[in-house]
C-alpha cells in the first residue's frame, strides 16, 4: 500500500492522478481533498461539465499503486460553495419516497420475467405485487407463470381484459 | 456537523441482511444527544471538544471531505465495500468523526463480490431494498457518485429540479428509472444564418417572381384546363389610348392613398408606419378589430347614426360615412351622394379626370397634424394649392391631444392660403369648389346644398370622423371625399352625377338647403381630447410574470463558509420538532435549528403555493375590458 504516497496527496490538490485499488478498479481522476484522518481520498473525474461532477470517495488504504498524471489547480472554486441543508433535505426526501415508490414495484423473490410482466401491466393497469401473484386492480389475480390461462379471479370483464393485456405481452416478448 | 452522526442501527425493514458492525459505534455514540440542546460534540470541526478524539486533525481538508460529504446528501451513491460487493442507495448519512462509515437509504445490492459475480443481476433486483444500510468505516472501499452539483449554482439547478420531481407529474411516475436533469430553457433568438431561408421570404412575393404556375403544371400534370375569365367578375375594361392615362391615374390615387398617414393604427401598421414610442398602446389597440372609439365630438346630433352604420357596413366606413354626414347635416336627406362618391372612388379609373382636383396635391401632413382633405378649386386650376379642411381625428394616441382642428378656407378665385394654425371653421363659399372641374356654378350649388353653416359642417365632418363605426382614416376618407367629386367629371353635376355613375335609391341632395355663407364669428372647433378607448386595465399585468416564483429557493440558501470554523458553532443542533414536514421519521441529528426550521415549514407550504399563483398570472392580456 503506498501508504506514504497517499499521505502526500493531502499537498496535492488539483493533481491528476491515476489509481488501481485493491479490488481492482483503475480510474483517473482529479484530487479534490483528502482527508489524512479518514484517509479518504476525494477525486473528480470525467471534464468538468458545470456544476455537476462525478465524484469518487475513496478509501486510500486500497489504492494499490497510482501515478500522477499532472497537476492543474484546484477544481472547486471557493467562493462558490455553500451548502443549502434545507433543500439536501428535500432532495433526500424526494429522493427517498422515489426509491419507496419504485420498491413496491418490485416483487420479492420473482423472476424477471415475472417482473417484466408486471411492468407491462402496470402501464396500463393498476398492479401491486402480493407476494409472488401480481395483482391487478385488486381484483384480478395473475400467478406463475404469468400466462393468459393464469389469470383468475375478478369480474368478467375485468378477468378479460387482464387475460387481453397478458396475452400481447406473451406476444411482444 | 450533526449529520454525520450514526445513530444507533435500526432493524431493516425488508428482509435482507444488513451490515450491523456499527453497533459498537452506535453504542458509543449513543452518549450523545441527538435532540439534546447545541452542544458541540457533534461538530466535528470547530475544535469539538466532547467526544472528537480527533485532535488536530487539518482543518481544510476534513472541512472540504465533510462539505463533499454533505453535498452528497439524497445523492444515490454506489458504495463499494471490502469484499467487492456494490451497494446503490441513497446517500443519508456518514460518520466522519473518526474513521468514515456510511448510511445509505434504500438500498440494495448491485454487485455481490463474494460470489465473484456469479449471482444475476436481474436476481438481486428480485429482493427489495434495505430501508437502511449502515457500512462500517472498515468495510468502505470507495463510494461513487455521479452528477454531484458541487458549486453554488449546481445546487440551485438542483433545487429546482428537485422540486420538480416533488410535483409528482405522470412522467415521473410513469418511468421507473430515473429521467434526466431538465435542461436549462433558453429564449429562441433568431440566428443570423436563419433569416436568409430564401423560400420562406420569397413565399409570398409577386406572382410574377415565381417561376411556377400552377395552372401550367395543372394543365401539363392532369390536363385540367382553366376556363377563368376575368371578365366574368370584373367590369369588362375598354382597353383604348384613354386607358393609359386612366390607369396612370388610378395607380397615382392608390400611391396617394396608400402613402397617406393615417390615424389609424392598424392602417398605419399596413402601410408600414412606425408609432411613436409615448403611444399608450398595448396589443388590443393594435391588433383587435374590435373598435372602441369613444365619440367625444360633444355633437349629439345623431341623425342618420343609422345611415352612417350603413355606409359602414357598404363602404368599409371612412369615406362614405364622411360624404354621408356632410350631404346630410347640410342637405336635412338623405343623400346617396356618401354612397356614390365612395362608390365613384371605386371608379375612379374610369371616371377620370379632367380633374383638377384629382391633380391636385394631397399634402401629407405628419402624423402629428390632423388631416387634410384636399378639396379643388376650380377656378384655380391652375393653382395646384390644395386647400385643405383639417379636422381633428380621433385617434387613441395622446399625441393628438395638442392637436386642434384646424380649418382651412378653400377660397376658390382667392390668394389660397393654407395656413395650418388658423381656426376658422367653415368653408368658403369658394370652398364649394370641392369637386372640380367646369360648373363652378353647379358645383357651388352643389356645395352650398353641401355646407350649410360652417358650423354644420365642421361639426358634421367632425361628428362624421369622430363617430364613424371604424376608426378608419379620415384622410383617407376625406381624400376619397375630395377625390370622388373630383372623379366625377363632366359638367353640370347633379347631386347623382357628381358623384359617380352609381345612383341609389337615396335621395338626391337637397335642392332647399340654404347656400353656404362664411361665418366668420364661427367657433373654431375644438375636440376635447380622449383617448381612444380606455386602456385596458391589465396591461401590465397581462405582461407581468411571477419573477418571485422563482426567487424563493434562493432564499433558503444559506452560505456556509468552509473553514469558518464559528459558523457551524452557530447552527443548533436541536432537533426541532416544528420542522415536521420535512423532518425523516429516523432519530438522526439534522441541522435543524430554528432558524431553519422555520425556513422548512415554508418550503414546503409554498411549494404548494406556487400552484395557485400560475393561473392567475402569465395568461394572456384580457381582451375585452367592460
Amino acid at each position: 500500500m503506498a501508504m506514504d504516497a497517499s499521505y502526500g496527496d493531502e499537498f496535492a490538490v488539483g493533481c491528476f492522478i491515476s489509481i488501481k485499488t485493491a479490488l481492482g478498479d483503475e480510474f483517473e481522476g482529479q484530487i479534490i481533498s483528502f482527508d489524512r484522518l479518514s484517509n479518504m481520498l476525494v477525486l473528480q473525474e470525467g471534464s468538468k461539465t458545470g456544476p455537476r461532477r462525478n465524484i469518487r470517495l475513496l478509501q486510500a488504504n486500497y489504492i494499490k499503486e497510482f501515478t500522477i498524471l499532472g497537476q492543474a489547480e484546484d477544481p472547486l472554486d471557493l467562493k462558490k460553495c455553500y451548502l443549502d441543508l434545507a433543500s439536501l433535505q428535500a432532495r433526500e426526501e424526494a429522493a427517498i419516497r422515489q426509491a419507496e415508490m419504485e420498491a413496491e414495484r418490485i416483487g420479492v423473490g420473482v423472476t424477471s420475467d415475472a417482473q417484466r410482466i408486471f411492468d407491462a401491466l402496470s402501464k396500463t393497469l393498476p398492479v401491486h405485487w402480493d407476494k409472488t401473484v401480481i395483482m391487478v386492480m385488486s381484483e384480478v389475480r395473475v400467478c406463475s407463470p404469468y400466462l393468459p390461462e393464469n389469470v383468475t379471479g375478478g369480474t368478467p370483464a375485468a378477468n378479460d381484459r387482464v387475460k387481453k393485456v397478458v396475452m400481447h405481452i406473451d406476444t411482444r416478448i | 456537523m450533526s449529520l454525520q452522526q450514526v445513530v444507533q442501527p435500526r432493524p431493516s425493514a425488508n428482509g435482507f441482511g444488513r451490515r450491523r458492525v456499527e453497533r459498537e459505534m452506535g453504542s458509543r455514540l449513543d452518549s450523545k444527544p441527538h435532540s439534546g440542546k447545541s452542544n458541540p460534540n457533534s461538530f466535528t470541526i470547530a475544535g469539538a471538544p466532547n467526544g472528537s478524539k480527533v485532535g488536530g486533525y487539518e482543518s481544510p481538508s476534513r472541512d472540504w471531505l465533510i462539505y463533499l460529504t454533505t453535498c452528497l446528501i439524497g445523492h444515490h451513491v454506489e458504495v463499494q465495500v471490502k469484499n467487492g460487493s456494490s451497494f446503490s442507495g441513497i446517500f443519508h448519512a456518514t460518520n466522519a468523526e473518526k474513521d468514515y462509515g456510511v448510511i445509505l437509504k434504500m438500498a440494495r445490492l448491485i454487485k455481490d463480490g463474494s460470489f465473484r459475480g456469479q449471482k444475476s443481476l436481474s436476481e438481486s433486483i428480485g429482493k427489495p431494498p434495505s430501508k437502511t444500510l449502515i457500512i462500517p468505516a472498515k468495510e468502505l472501499v470507495q463510494i461513487i457518485a455521479k452528477g454531484v452539483p458541487l458549486s453554488g449554482d449546481g445546487l440551485a439547478n438542483g433545487l429546482q429540479c428537485e422540486k420538480r420531481k416533488d410535483i409528482m407529474i405522470d412522467s415521473l411516475i410513469s418511468h421507473s428509472h430515473h429521467v434526466d436533469v431538465q435542461r436549462e430553457l433558453e429564449r429562441w433568438t433568431p440566428v443570423e444564418d436563419d433569416l436568409q431561408l430564401p423560400e420562406l421570404e420569397n413565399i409570398f412575393d409577386n406572382p410574377w417572381n415565381r417561376n411556377w404556375d400552377q395552372f401550367e403544371t395543372n394543365e401539363a400534370l392532369f390536363g385540367v384546363k382553366s376556363t377563368f375569365d376575368e371578365e366574368l367578375y370584373t367590369t369588362k375594361l375598354e382597353r383604348g389610348p384613354k386607358m393609359r392615362e386612366l390607369e396612370r391615374e388610378a395607380s397615382r390615387i392608390a400611391r396617394e392613398i396608400e402613402g397617406e398617414e393615417t390615424l389609424d393604427l392598424h392602417l398605419a401598421e399596413e402601410r408600414g408606419f412606425c408609432f411613436h414610442e409615448d403611444f399608450d398602446i398595448d396589443e388590443e389597440t393594435r391588433f383587435s378589430s374590435v373598435f372602441r372609439g369613444v365619440d367625444d365630438s360633444g355633437y349629439e346630433e345623431s341623425e342618420d347614426t343609422t345611415l352612417d352604420s350603413r355606409n359602414t357596413e357598404t363602404f368599409g366606413g371612412s369615406s362614405g360615412t364622411v360624404i354621408s354626414r356632410s350631404f346630410s347635416d347640410v342637405a336635412r336627406g338623405r343623400t346617396d351622394g356618401a354612397q356614390a362618391s365612395s362608390s365613384s372612388l371605386s371608379m375612379d379609373e374610369a371616371q377620370s379626370s379632367q380633374s383638377i382636383a384629382s391633380k391636385d396635391l394631397h399634402r401629407l401632413s405628419s402624423i402629428d397634424h390632423a388631416k387634410q382633405l384636399t378639396s379643388d378649386c376650380v377656378s384655380k386650376s391652375g393653382k395646384s394649392r390644395m386647400h385643405e379642411n383639417q379636422f381633428r381625428e380621433q385617434h387613441g394616441g395622446k399625441s393628438y391631444s395638442t392637436e386642434s382642428t384646424e380649418r382651412k378656407i378653400c377660397r376658390v378665385g382667392e390668394e389660397t392660403q393654407t395656413s395650418k394654425s388658423e381656426d376658422k371653421v367653415g368653408l368658403s363659399p369658394s370652398a364649394t369648389a370641392f369637386a372640380p372641374s367646369s360648373s363652378v356654378s353647379s358645383k357651388g350649388q352643389e356645395n352650398a346644398s353641401l355646407v350649410g353653416s360652417s358650423d354644420s359642417i365642421g361639426a358634421g365632418t367632425i361628428k362624421a370622423v369622430n363617430s364613424r363605426g371604424r376608426s378608419g382614416s379620415s384622410t383617407s376618407s376625406t381624400s376619397e371625399f375630395v377625390a370622388a367629386p373630383s372623379a366625377s367629371s363632366g359638367p353640370g353635376l347633379s347631386p347623382s352625377s357628381s358623384v359617380g355613375s352609381l345612383s341609389s335609391e337615396k335621395s338626391s341632395l337637397n335642392p332647399n338647403a340654404k347656400e353656404f355663407k362664411l361665418n366668420p364669428n364661427a367657433k373654431s372647433f375644438m375636440p376635447s381630447q380622449t383617448p381612444l378607448r380606455p386602456p385596458s386595465p391589465v396591461s401590465e399585468g397581462s405582461f407581468y410574470f411571477p419573477a418571485n416564483v422563482s426567487a424563493v429557493p434562493h432564499m433558503h440558501t444559506v452560505p456556509v463558509g468552509i473553514g469558518i470554523a464559528p459558523s457551524f458553532g452557530h447552527q443548533p443542533v436541536i432537533y426541532n420538532p416544528q420542522a415536521t414536514p420535512v423532518q425523516s421519521p429516523q432519530p438522526y441529528v439534522h441541522p435543524n435549528g430554528p432558524l431553519y426550521g422555520q425556513q422548512m415549514i415554508l418550503g414546503h407550504p409554498r411549494q404548494v403555493l406556487y400552484m395557485p399563483s400560475y393561473p392567475q398570472a402569465s395568461f394572456g392580456p384580457a381582451k375585452l375590458p367592460p
